[in-house]
């Protein structure tokens, strides 16, 4: 299955520095936050684009191969800023995980290609993006726990879900960063 | 950490010009001040028409087959992405003087200087890579 990206960069074909050149010039055409998706055939990509992403501040989310092309995920200025965080229902990441089995739902609210690449076994991926869109996916009387990777997306989309009228929300924090749990994929 | 990296390109052929071009604009793409300081037979690299066809070291000729079938760029392309990316190119002032040349035998765009041009700027590198 294919995975959502913002933009798309070609670079099959390409050998050693094309595709990181490349890359650095579509990344200006992309907004932080989205993503990007770099498609290349030339091996020594993958250890280049993460330790590309790592040094220039991009969040390398993971590669995958679709007959032998090689699909990189890079989301834009990864770091979320720290802002401050204004929903005042939190939760920990250690304690999500017994209070969901008993009946809440973890929503995971990272773009599509974050959740991807890592996230909660059970938990529902909605992006920020679309959250306001896909309400009806939400039970009202259901315990929601909005995680993200940092707490700042969520902090927002709890803020969002409250202004809906949903009363059992809590955002989970330090959020997917710090998680230490199993991760399920979905490649 | 250091945001500049500084190159010594110090000899003549093909594969040295990849050497350096290519650690040269991967650094730039990674947001690094990039410096090269074309000296000796390193000034081949940046030469109007001695860039165009750089020789292979002697018995690896067949390699040419290999770089057409890994499509890698040719060095004037990569040289011409360097510039665009904002690597700076130094020519050496004594190795031009040796040689005869002057600054119009060299592409657009290079500045010339002394040893201490280079240095000036590679003091705060890390790293700087001699090829």
């Amino acid at each position: 299955m294919s995975i959502k990206a913002d933009v798309n960069l070609d670079c099959k074909g390409l050998a050693c520095p094309m595709p990181i050149v490349k890359t650095k010039k579509a990344m200006n055409d992309v907004e932080d936050g989205q993503i990007l998706e770099v498609q290349a055939t030339d091996k020594g990509s993958i250890a280049d684009l993460k330790a590309w992403s790592e040094s220039v501040g991009h969040q390398y989310l993971g590669t995958k191969e679709e007959d032998g092309v090689l699909l990189h995920y890079i989301r834009k200025s990864g770091d979320d800023l720290d802002s401050e965080k204004k929903f005042e229902n939190t939760i920990t990441n250690e304690e999500i995980i017994d209070r969901a089995t008993n009946g809440g739902i973890i929503l995971d609210v990272r773009e599509e290609a974050e959740y991807a690449f890592g996230h909660i076994e059970g938990s529902k991926s909605i992006p920020m993006g679309e959250l306001e869109g896909r309400l009806d996916e939400l039970d009202k009387d259901q315990e929601i726990y909005v995680i993200c990777r940092t707490g700042t997306r969520s902090d927002l989309a709890a803020q969002k879900l409250a202004e809906k009228g949903f009363t059992k929300v809590v955002n989970v924090l330090p959020g997917m960063s710090s998680w230490n749990g199993d991760l399920a994929k979905k490649i | 950490m250091s945001n500049k990296v500084a190159i010594i390109a110090s000899n003549g052929g093909l594969f040295d010009a990849y050497k350096v071009f290519n650690i040269a604009t991967a650094a730039a793409a990674t947001e690094k001040e990039v410096a090269i300081f074309f000296t000796f037979e390193g000034l081949n690299l940046i030469h109007k028409q001695a860039m165009q066809q750089l020789p292979m070291p002697a018995g690896k000729e067949h390699f040419a087959e290999g770089f057409a079938k890994a499509n890698v760029p040719g060095i004037p392309q990569l040289v011409e992405m360097a510039q665009e990316m904002g690597v700076k190119f130094i020519g050496c002032q004594m190795t031009m003087d040796v040689m005869g040349l002057t600054k119009e035998d060299f592409i657009d765009g290079i500045e010339v200087g002394g040893a201490v041009t280079f240095l000036e700027f590679a003091k705060d590198a890390a790293p700087t890579l001699t090829f």
